[in-house]
């Protein structure tokens, strides 16, 4: 019974990551729930509190992944009230785990990529049922990657963790394989927007934004707003070409007609 | 040619504007934006779903649906807690059939500065400040902490989830006569501001680097005055003659690719899997992993 709560709790936490509240998933909330299904809410307060804190240098901030808190949390959890570990050893434990959440989470996003192909379909017969399906099938992939790994820790406790160890030393350049292939498709996203996008009078523009891009990024000052900064460029130029060419407009269509007023 | 070239709406009649009960429901489903999550098109299905009651309303036409469906499958990202800004603009476009190429570049220009911005308020300020109160409260064993901590989080992100939406879809409905009456000049306007800002997207996101330091002798440490190895860091020498090249190369690959060949994004995709993984095989990319195949450099 207490296994299979689990395994729900894990799975709604793994969607709530990226979806829905953004903040269930959160120790602080997560560790208690988890503590009151293996019925010690206590401890679950204890090391939710303590988790947060760690985390707050370690926020999900500009697409970076941190080390996954879902798993964290969750294994910790498990490591602590079941294993009667003491609260930082079952943290410390928990980390091999928290690699393998990353590793779910690098495989569904991968794998999602994949399923745009559904989605496109789905657009093309104006069809929202199949957009709504698409979604949640990536929800379901995910939440039950991070059930999997949930169930594995109750079950085969510190023994396993050794051998996700194990594996996941032999199999690191696969697993950093696709996750630097993962770090490649969104230039796919980027060429099909510039084949929409990219008049043949546009390349200056393109790569003027990638020097601005460039030059706000490495300043250290300036590299949190890069994008902002970027924009107020792109702004200013953009604002300039409407202004000059409604003028153009404007004077052609004055041009003879309104001569003699 | 592929299937996202259509450039108006074959209804160009504005649709009524949508009522409230339709915006609601989309600030509810704009919380799932990253719902299939993924590396190619990150939130676009998401965005898709999240604006779907509006565009079943104002698309009473069935082409124009699939139409406006298909390019607002386009890679798309942006803060999730700020999404309903842009979501306002858009949808205020989509109602007055605004010309697709305008509604892509004012979607593409407007998601990629909000990024920052949520960071710094809500991961920067908002959690650390609540999580400082709180997480003693939870740590000292009081049940009171975290749900203090979900109220005060939760609450604001909804708050600004409402407010962004009504206020840029006002916004956008109030702006929109006037660029109508200049559109073309408009169109060209904003898509330069779009490839603009793809441009920066692909340096900023880029995050492609080579791993390959190759052993070159030795050297004396400036500081511990001893003698260690020395590398030659072939990133360093790429970001010499331009930062981000390699995803810059890459872009443009796939571009020519989808452009020029024709090829799916689906098959660009299976390309740079391959290339990602044959490459870390042999240690070329950057990362904390064991190259398959022994190797001097990584």
């Amino acid at each position: 019974m207490q296994v299979i709560l689990l395994a729900i709790v894990t799975f709604i936490f793994a969607i709530d990551q990226f979806s829905l509240t953004e903040l269930l998933y959160r120790p602080i909330i997560a560790c208690p729930i988890i503590g009151a299904i293996l019925g010690d809410v206590k401890t679950g307060l204890v090391i939710g509190g303590t988790y947060e804190l760690m985390m707050v240098g370690n926020m999900p901030v500009g697409g970076a992944q941190p080390p996954n808190a879902v798993l964290g949390g969750v294994v910790a959890m498990i490591f602590a009230v079941k294993s009667q570990l003491p609260v930082d050893q079952a943290l410390g434990l928990a980390v091999v785990f928290s690699i393998f959440g990353q590793y779910a989470v690098t495989l569904t996003f991968t794998v999602m990529s994949g399923l745009m192909a559904k989605a496109d379909q789905a657009a093309e017969n104006a069809d929202p049922k199949g957009i709504t399906n698409v979604n949640l099938i990536s929800m379901c992939i995910l939440g039950t990657l991070f059930a999997v790994l949930a169930v594995v820790a109750y079950i085969g406790g510190e023994a396993a963790g050794n051998a996700l160890q194990t594996f996941s030393t032999n199999a690191s350049w696969f697993m950093g394989g696709l996750g630097a292939a993962g770090g490649m498709m969104r230039y796919v996203g980027f060429a099909v927007l510039l084949k929409i996008m990219l008049a043949d009078d546009m390349w200056g523009i393109y790569l003027a934004g990638f020097a601005a891009a460039a030059l706000f990024g490495n300043v250290t000052a300036t590299s949190g707003a890069t994008l902002i900064l970027v924009a107020f460029i792109g702004a200013a130029i953009a604002i300039y070409d409407y202004n000059a060419n409604v003028k153009i407009k404007e004077l052609k269509g004055n041009g003879g007609a309104s001569d003699g007023i | 040619m592929a299937s996202n070239d259509e450039l108006v709406y074959v209804d160009q009649t504005p649709a009524p504007a949508l009522d409230k009960a339709t915006l609601n429901k989309m600030v509810w489903r704009s919380m799932n934006l990253q719902a299939s999550f993924n590396y190619e098109r990150m939130q676009a299905a998401g965005w898709l779903w999240s604006i779907l009651p509006g565009l079943e309303k104002i698309h009473t036409n069935k082409d124009d649906l699939a139409t406006s469906m298909k390019h607002n499958l386009e890679f798309f990202n942006t803060h999730p807690f700020l999404v309903t800004f842009v979501m306002g603009i858009v949808l205020s476009m989509e109602q007055n059939k605004a010309d697709i190429n305008s509604i892509r570049a004012v979607r593409v220009a407007a998601m990629g500065p909000l990024g920052g911005i949520g960071d710094a308020l809500f991961w920067f300020t908002l959690v650390p400040i609540t999580a400082g109160i709180t997480a003693n409260m939870a740590i000292s064993g009081s049940a009171v902490g975290p749900i203090l901590y979900f109220i005060i989080t939760f609450g604001v992100q909804m708050l600004l989830r409402y407010w962004l939406m009504y206020w840029s879809y006002a916004m956008g409905t109030g702006a929109i006569e006037v660029l109508t009456k200049n559109a073309r000049e408009f169109t060209h306007a904003a898509a330069m501001l779009g490839v603009f800002v793809v441009g920066a997207l692909t340096c900023n996101y880029g995050a492609t680097k080579l791993g390959m330091k190759i052993p070159n002798g030795t050297k004396i440490d400036a500081t511990t005055k001893e003698t260690v190895a020395n590398y030659i860091d072939l990133q360093a020498l790429l970001d010499g003659i331009l930062p981000a090249l390699i995803p810059l190369a890459l872009t443009l690959m796939c571009y020519a690719l989808i452009k020029k060949k024709q090829w799916s994004p689906t098959k660009c995709i299976v390309l740079l899997l391959v290339i990602g993984i044959v490459g870390c095989a042999f240690g070329i990319w950057s990362g904390t992993y064991t190259a398959l195949v022994p190797v001097p450099w990584h």
